[in-house]
């Protein structure tokens, strides 16, 4: 009690405090500006422009909504100007669109924000004053190369994983990079290092020679890399979209080359020369994995609309929804999907954590409410389904799921639904899983970064390896 | 503990006074700032436990008059000592254990204040504590934003982060880790987007030296742990209820959350502000700029502040400038005048004079019995010579011993009940209104005959109380009607997410919904009927989050809850626990909502949405009417008599320089339009004509009606219920120039008038002379004498056109006048 009757107290204390102390007091007020001795530094486009714009226009003028079709995500495309012509004219602020727009009153830009200030605007104006020159360093956050592939602190964690066909190698998914290792787990083999961060999928060419990867940098760009494995070289690669694709599949001859993507959209590539044949545009949310027909001429998706799509190859017409287009009948989206080896059966997964199988063509006219093309279900599993993998011949299948603080890892038999193996040994989520050629291994991945390497037999956990090399993290970063 | 108690006690009632610097008002308007006799500091005294636990002390210096001006913005801070460091807002950060103290300069004073770090040990971020509350505070889970049902862009979050380990998902696990990047976190999409590395229609929230950077990149670079440690308790908000003497000054809060292990931390920098009413003040809502409050003009707003799923609200009062003004004593009658008087006061606000004996005969005729005075009334009333208070009392009791008294109360339960055909076919509609008279006319207990409902089985024709559970036919669908119209709280708003405004939970809701999942329907042996039984197993009722059945729980408990007999029926022990004298919404509600009804509006407004962030305008005054309504047994007679007799409830209408600005605080009282039942009543009264509607017996008044399945077109124009939702909103109260038009054109003005049993009829036939042909029509419309300036112009205007159409045109043009259409 008495330290709250202590206000007179502490107030006399107050006032005897001496004026000694309060010499040299840090102020919490910005303090007064210096006044510069000579005259400032150039403005630097990198540095202060960049910033500017990021903070204040790229919302709208990126390439996701291009408003006025102006980009200003980067110096390159800014200085392109938009549909109301060049953004500025070098050394001439006052003839400058750009800063037409950002003065005015009130200014018409930035749309539904608070007007730069005046202070943002004299950068700007002293900017184009000055020339508008670009000061972009020439690789400014692109620091890794396949001479300096990148450096983990810690395991990044496995979103792909492919079995080569001749069941020597086994490919992995880093950062900016695919790591090739021996498939028994051996030793690394390669990292072939390219420009996505993220690699979303890896699949063998049906004649083992290109390794094809999915991926791209969330929000910036996708991109579909084709690898020449026995060089591992980069033997072609497409820019494709504004955000990363996903699921990518060969088609059974390889010469086509099917993936989804972030913009709602299936695309398949020619093999040959990574040109884009056609675009599918009938899912209404992420595409997250294709598969072919087992003749190649249907193209099959699924995405986080809850829906699987049965499309033609050839023309991209829409055929079917081979799920049931029932509300509520699906929960959730769906992400993984694999054809069976030699029919056209489709198993797939998703956010209700149940694998299901479905035929791929409809027999008998669409009931609404019916699921008729659906032909068995299996035992659910913990969280959400990432991935799925028929072996060779079909008879069995592993699949593995995420619930975010818990993943599973299994193998069922296919004809007859039995759980065969629960796969041990993580503790996280799975997000990939893939059978080996001879049927006798599979390997997993996901969350915290290891592949694990099993009998599939037995279920037996085989080896355990963590793909990347880990340097220790600098002190004080 | 005790500090805050002492500093709560130390700013009760005292004055927020200027601190001119920063002010919106010029130099020259304001007075000079008075001289600092000495610093307040809150805390006391700081204790920092754990390295995130960063404080910033409040700094107010004290006034000779004992008033208080907030220096928080313009102290001078100096750290002595190793332990603790200042950030550059001001907060101060642990560095290592030990103690130190925080010397501190404003208005020309000095002080000190002692820290003791207890513990500077280094933990990792913790995504309850830490990552959800930035996301919260930048607005990522706003309902705008990725909190949407479908979220944006193909990300989304919680509403407001009410499922921690949904976003966890949506951070972690969708889409395979898209959203972050363990080797190099700079480069994750949840940091690239915020800070527009990446386009982000969301625009630019953080940049990447801000304190919510960091804290998300370490979090990623511990390698985006989930933690399970508990949420926030509650929230205290200081200085509490701050009375502010001016516009143009800034006031600086402080949040303190107490969490359940009894730890605490300062979290004004991530807690989330709104003002009420942000003409009056606003709050500033950034993360480095968070909880100053700026007044802008006269008037009281409540500052909302959310942390986490847990609320708190700071009334602030800004005074402005009343010169000149003082308090004078005023009329009060009874317990309401008193308490309405004492915020008045305190608010510098002047309460207007006592309406006169007409203006109050009408008004309370028309709020007690949806009817207008008849001219003998009028007449009778102010030709009474005995003292106001005595004859307006009298009236009071006369008018809430009649049958129309009956017939209005009626009306408004048979709405609020949601009585239409449509649910319970036309014969249970009678029934049902019979069932409702008889619980108005003989003035059952509200308890008594709520508990009787709830509790209801049997056939709907033979027991009508079980209406209620024909009409809303879910365990979910009974228990959003039930909350609305019992609590007077909208737990329709947690059915998909928590509550967003209020502690509510999405699994209170199916707790809830759960009492109802009992109730059996089936077939009557009359066809038409419908019997309520209690099922042998109740329905499960399923939270759709967890997909699983959840047992009835109440949504809070109260000092009676435990003697709720846990083996009766659900519906019982919901009955028992809703109806006690304990339950702090049921009586309250009640009591708020019938206030309304008098006064134009609630004491917490709207009236059935009741929740902390939408406060009472006078918090006393509500205590004290439910407090007595509840020790008078539930008696909802004696709480209209005790509004009606109050000197609160018979002010006039006109504003004086005083109050002319006030809305909330009832210092005069507020002009209403006429319901549609109330309009069409009072035309058919003043006009004298009889009344015939279609499909009931003649005479029957709108008001009488059973249901609005009786086809008015009038009535529907003027905001007629149409008895689908309990909400009060459901009656339209506005104006509109269709109803204008009508009025003006209208067959049922125009035929009332000129109908041949009317009172203009009688009039001529009655041979009256122009003064009382004038005197009857004023009397008989706007229920009051004429002024001999209205019967002068009244009488010459007769003069010189054809009599009756003269007469007739005078009712009609009074009939459009606000005195007629408006109750005030």
């Amino acid at each position: 009690m008495p330290s709250c009757l202590s206000w007179g107290k502490r107030l006399v204390r107050g006032v005897l405090w001496t004026t000694a102390i309060w010499l040299g007091v840090v102020g919490l007020a910005p303090a007064a500006e210096e006044k510069p001795a000579e005259a400032p530094p150039p403005v630097s486009f990198y540095r202060q422009v960049r910033p500017l714009l990021q903070r204040s226009c790229s919302g709208c003028h990126q390439p996701a909504k291009a408003g006025g079709k102006l980009l200003l995500t980067n110096y390159e495309v800014a200085a392109r100007g938009g549909e109301q012509g060049a953004l500025w004219t070098a050394g001439k602020p006052d003839e400058s669109l750009l800063i037409e727009v950002v003065t005015g009153d009130p200014p018409s830009m930035p749309q539904n924000a608070p007007p730069l200030t005046p202070e943002q605007v004299a950068l700007l104006r002293r900017w184009i004053a000055e020339g508008a020159k670009n000061d972009t360093p020439a690789s400014v956050e692109d620091t890794i190369s396949a001479e300096r592939p990148p450096v983990y602190t810690s395991a990044p964690l496995i979103s792909a994983l492919a079995w080569s066909p001749d069941g020597q190698l086994l490919a992995v998914s880093g950062f900016r990079e695919i790591l090739l290792h021996k498939a028994d787990g051996s030793g690394l083999v390669g990292r072939l290092v390219g420009r996505s961060q993220s690699i979303t999928s890896l699949q063998f060419s049906p004649d083992g020679k290109l390794l094809a990867a999915t991926g791209g940098n969330p929000s910036l760009f996708g991109e579909v890399q084709f690898w020449n494995v026995a060089e591992k070289k980069l033997e072609r690669s497409a820019t494709l979209g504004v955000d990363t694709l996903f699921g990518g599949r060969f088609s059974p001859d390889g010469s086509l080359f099917a993936c989804g993507g972030a913009d709602n959209s299936a695309r398949i590539l020619r093999v040959a020369d990574a040109q884009q044949l056609l675009k599918f545009d009938a899912h209404a949310d992420y595409v997250i994995n294709t598969a072919f027909s087992v003749d190649g001429k249907h193209m099959i998706t699924v995405s986080r609309d809850r829906s699987m799509k049965l499309s033609i190859v050839e023309t991209g017409q829409f055929v079917d929804n081979i799920t049931s287009i029932t509300p509520g009948a699906l929960k959730g989206g769906l992400q993984a999907l694999a054809r069976h080896p030699t029919k056209d059966e489709l198993l797939c997964g998703g956010a209700d954590g149940e694998p299901k199988l479905y035929k791929m063509i409809r027999t008998q006219a669409r009931q609404i409410g019916d699921d008729f093309n659906r032909i068995r279900g299996y035992q659910g599993m913990a969280g959400r389904i990432f991935a799925v993998d028929f072996n060779a011949d079909g008879s069995k299948f592993v699949a593995g799921s995420s619930s975010g603080l818990a993943g599973q890892a299994r193998i069922y038999s296919t004809e007859d639904g039995k759980l065969l193996h629960e796969l041990p040994g993580s503790t996280r989520g799975i997000f990939s899983v893939v059978f080996a050629p001879d049927g006798k291994h599979v390997a997993t991945g996901g969350f915290d970064g290891k592949v694990r390497i099993y009998n599939a037999e037995t279920g037996a956990l085989d080896k355990e390896l963590v793909p990347v090399e880990i340097t220790p993290a600098v002190a004080g970063k | 503990m005790r500090c805050v108690v002492a500093w709560q006690l130390a700013l009760w009632g005292s004055l927020w006074v200027s601190a001119l610097w920063g002010s919106a008002v010029s130099a020259a308007d304001a007075p000079a700032r008075p001289e600092i006799t000495g610093l307040k500091f809150f805390p006391e005294k700081l204790e920092l436990n754990g390295i995130r636990d960063t404080r910033r002390v409040l700094v107010s210096g004290q006034t000779a008059s004992g008033d208080l001006i907030d220096l928080t913005a313009e102290a001078q801070l100096q750290v002595e000592g190793t332990a603790i460091e200042l950030q550059p807002d001001g907060y101060v950060a642990p560095k290592q254990a030990g103690e130190a103290r925080l010397l501190i300069s404003a208005g020309g004073r000095q002080g000190a204040l002692p820290v003791v770090v207890k513990d500077a040990q280094s933990s990792p971020v913790s995504f309850i504590r830490e990552v959800q509350p930035a996301l919260s505070k930048v607005g990522c889970n706003q309902g705008t934003c990725h909190g949407a049902q479908d979220g944006k862009n193909g990300f989304k979050l919680s509403l407001r982060g009410y499922d921690a380990e949904f976003d966890y998902l949506a951070l972690v696990d969708d889409l395979v880790g898209r959203r972050f990047n363990r080797s190099v976190p700079s480069q994750s999409l949840m940091l690239l987007k915020p800070t527009q590395g990446v386009p982000h229609v969301g625009g630019f929230l953080f940049s990447e030296d801000s304190r919510y950077y960091r804290l998300l990149e370490q979090w990623i670079a511990e390698g985006c742990q989930f933690d399970t440690a508990t949420r926030v308790s509650r929230l205290e908000v200081f200085p509490q209820n701050p009375v502010i003497d001016r516009e143009g000054r800034k006031l600086q809060q402080t949040v303190i959350a107490h969490f359940p292990d009894g730890t605490t931390r300062d979290v004004t920098r991530d807690a989330v502000f709104s003002s009420s009413n942000f003409n009056v003040a606003t709050v500033t809502n950034t993360s480095t700029n968070s909880g100053m409050v700026e007044t802008l003009r006269r008037g009281e707003t409540a500052i909302l502040v959310r942390y986490e799923g847990a609320y708190a609200v700071n009334q602030v009062t800004v005074q402005g400038d009343r010169t000149g003004f003082e308090w004078q004593p005023s009329h009060e009658n009874n317990d309401i005048d008193t308490l309405v008087n004492q915020k008045l006061r305190k608010i510098k606000t002047l309460p207007s004079e006592l309406c006169t004996d007409a203006e109050f005969l009408r008004r309370v005729s028309i709020d007690l019995t949806g009817l207008p005075p008849t001219t003998e009334q009028v007449k009778a009333f102010l030709a009474d010579t005995r003292p106001t208070e005595v004859k307006r009392n009298e009236k009071i009791d006369e008018l809430l011993d009649s049958s129309e008294y009956v017939d209005h109360w009626t009306l408004k339960w048979s709405d609020l009940l949601l009585s239409n055909r449509k649910f319970i076919t036309e014969k249970g509609v009678w029934a049902y209104r019979n069932w409702i008279r008889s619980a108005i006319a003989g003035n059952r207990p509200y308890n008594e005959w709520v508990s009787e409902l709830l509790t209801a089985n049997g056939s709907t024709f033979q027991n009508p109380a079980a209406n209620y559970y024909r009409i809303s036919r879910e365990p979910a669908a009974v228990m959003e009607n039930f909350t609305q119209v019992f609590l007077g709280t909208r737990f329709s708003c947690n059915k998909c997410h928590d509550h967003p405004f209020e502690r509510w939970t999405q699994g209170q809701y199916y707790q809830l919904a759960a009492y109802f999942s009992g109730v059996g329907r089936k077939p009557g042996d009359v066809p038409g009927d419908e019997v309520i039984y209690p099922l042998r197993a109740p329905q499960a009722v399923v939270n759709p989050r967890s997909n699983q059945a959840v047992p009835a729980k109440f949504p809070y408990d109260h000092a009676s809850a435990g003697g709720v007999d846990s083996h009766a029926d659900l519906r019982q022990q919901l009955a028992q626990w809703l109806t006690s004298k304990d339950n702090p919404y049921f009586a309250t509600s009640l009591v708020n909502r019938y206030w309304s009804y008098l006064l134009g509006r609630g004491i917490i407004d709207p009236v059935d949405d009741i929740r902390s962030s939408n406060p009472p305008s006078n918090a006393e005054l509500l205590k004290a009417l439910t407090d007595d309504f509840v020790a008078k047994g539930f008696d909802t007679k004696h709480l209209l008599r005790t509004i009606a007799r109050s000197a609160t409830y018979q002010r006039s209408h006109a504003a004086n320089r005083w109050n002319e600005d006030d809305t909330e605080n009832f210092s005069h009282f507020l002009p209403r339009r006429l319901t549609a039942e109330q309009l069409f009543d009072a035309i058919m009264t003043a006009a004298g004509s009889p009344v015939s509607i279609p499909g009931v017996p003649p005479g029957f008044r709108a008001t009488q009606l059973p249901d609005p399945n009786i086809q008015i077109g009038f009535l529907d124009m003027f905001g007629r219920p149409a008895r689908e939702i309990p909400c009060e909103c459901e009656r339209a109260a506005d104006v509109s120039l269709s109803q204008t038009l009508n009025l003006i054109n209208g067959p049922t003005v125009s035929e009332a008038i000129i109908h041949p049993q009317g009172l203009i009829s009688r009039l001529r036939d009655a041979k009256v002379d122009n003064h009382a042909l004038v005197g009857e029509i004023y009397l008989s419309v706007l229920n009051r004498p004429p002024t001999e300036e209205e019967l002068n112009q009244g009488v010459g205007f007769l003069v010189g056109v054809e009599r009756i159409e003269g007469a007739q045109d005078l009712m009609w043009a009074l009939m459009n006048s606000p005195a007629f259409l408006f109750n005030r």
